[in-house]
């Protein structure tokens, strides 16, 4: 098994942050055109808790390197299952994500959590990634360590690409809503 | 809004996303976490989703995924 492990802070708060976060894969980023698809299976808010539980099917278009396509085969498209939950009292989103295509020979668990920034609480948006990546194919560990390398390599350069589309989500999303109040106000 | 597996969903989906992100946005985040403006949106894209996820042959597959989900349910739905 393999880790991958990131953390960033963004210079927006929870709040916007945690809105924004469910248009992540919008035409404003551009960095992650390989997610064709993003549907929302089921929501529920916890009538107790007030906690917003959102299961998700991503779907990715994404090419593999040569060798992995010629050991495994497969198509170029993949579906990733995403749960998360929103907590709004305590100011937290935690998204658990899990992939169903090529679940049999590689299993890749990520989890990312949203929470108010522990220096700047009400302006910063602290964020933390943490994969880990397992080779579940029988035969030479060689074989497994190579899967699991490609497998981390691949995630950092998405996740490198994601943050930085996410941050042009975020500029966007406090433009339109700037714009919006500012009408609702020029309307009132 | 991100496009619908199915295409022929995205016009339900693009309702309902844009319904969701006001609700979220205006109510949830407010503290109106009883609210449920977009129910009606939801499950007119949700029947349209569930006959195209059967139609591809995922529908299984999900049912599966989503049974594994009560280890992360019981760890993220207490309350903190």
């Amino acid at each position: 098994m393999k880790v991958f492990s990131s953390t960033c802070t963004f210079d927006y708060s929870w709040d916007e942050v945690s809105t924004a976060n469910w248009r992540k894969y919008c035409p404003w980023n551009d960095k992650v055109t390989h997610v064709v698809g993003v549907d929302t299976l089921s929501r529920t808010v916890d009538s107790k808790t007030g906690i917003l539980r959102t299961e998700r099917l991503i779907t990715c278009n994404q090419s593999v390197p040569q060798w992995v396509s010629s050991l495994f085969g497969g198509s170029a498209t993949s579906h990733v299952y995403e749960v998360s939950y929103v907590d709004p009292a305590s100011k937290k989103v935690t998204m658990c994500s899990t992939n169903l295509t090529w679940s049999n020979v590689l299993s890749v668990r990520e989890t990312v959590v949203y929470r108010p920034s522990s220096i700047s609480p009400t302006t910063n948006t602290d964020f933390t990634q943490e994969a880990q990546i397992t080779a579940l194919c029988g035969g030479w560990q060689k074989i497994k360590n190579k899967v699991e390398e490609a497998s981390v390599e691949r995630f950092r350069e998405n996740a490198k690409r994601g943050r930085e589309g996410f941050e042009t989500v975020l500029e966007m999303s406090r433009r339109v809503f700037g714009e919006q109040r500012d009408l609702e106000k020029h309307l009132q | 809004m991100a496009a619908s597996i199915a295409p022929e969903c995205n016009e339900t989906k693009e309702q309902y996303d844009t319904c969701f992100l006001k609700w979220y946005s205006e109510k949830y985040l407010r503290g109106n976490t009883k609210s449920n403006d977009c129910d009606e949106l939801f499950s007119k894209y949700k029947t349209c989703l569930h006959k195209a996820l059967k139609e591809k042959g995922m529908d299984s597959m999900l049912d599966d995924a989503r049974k594994s989900s009560s280890e992360t349910d019981a760890e993220f739905l207490k309350k903190s």
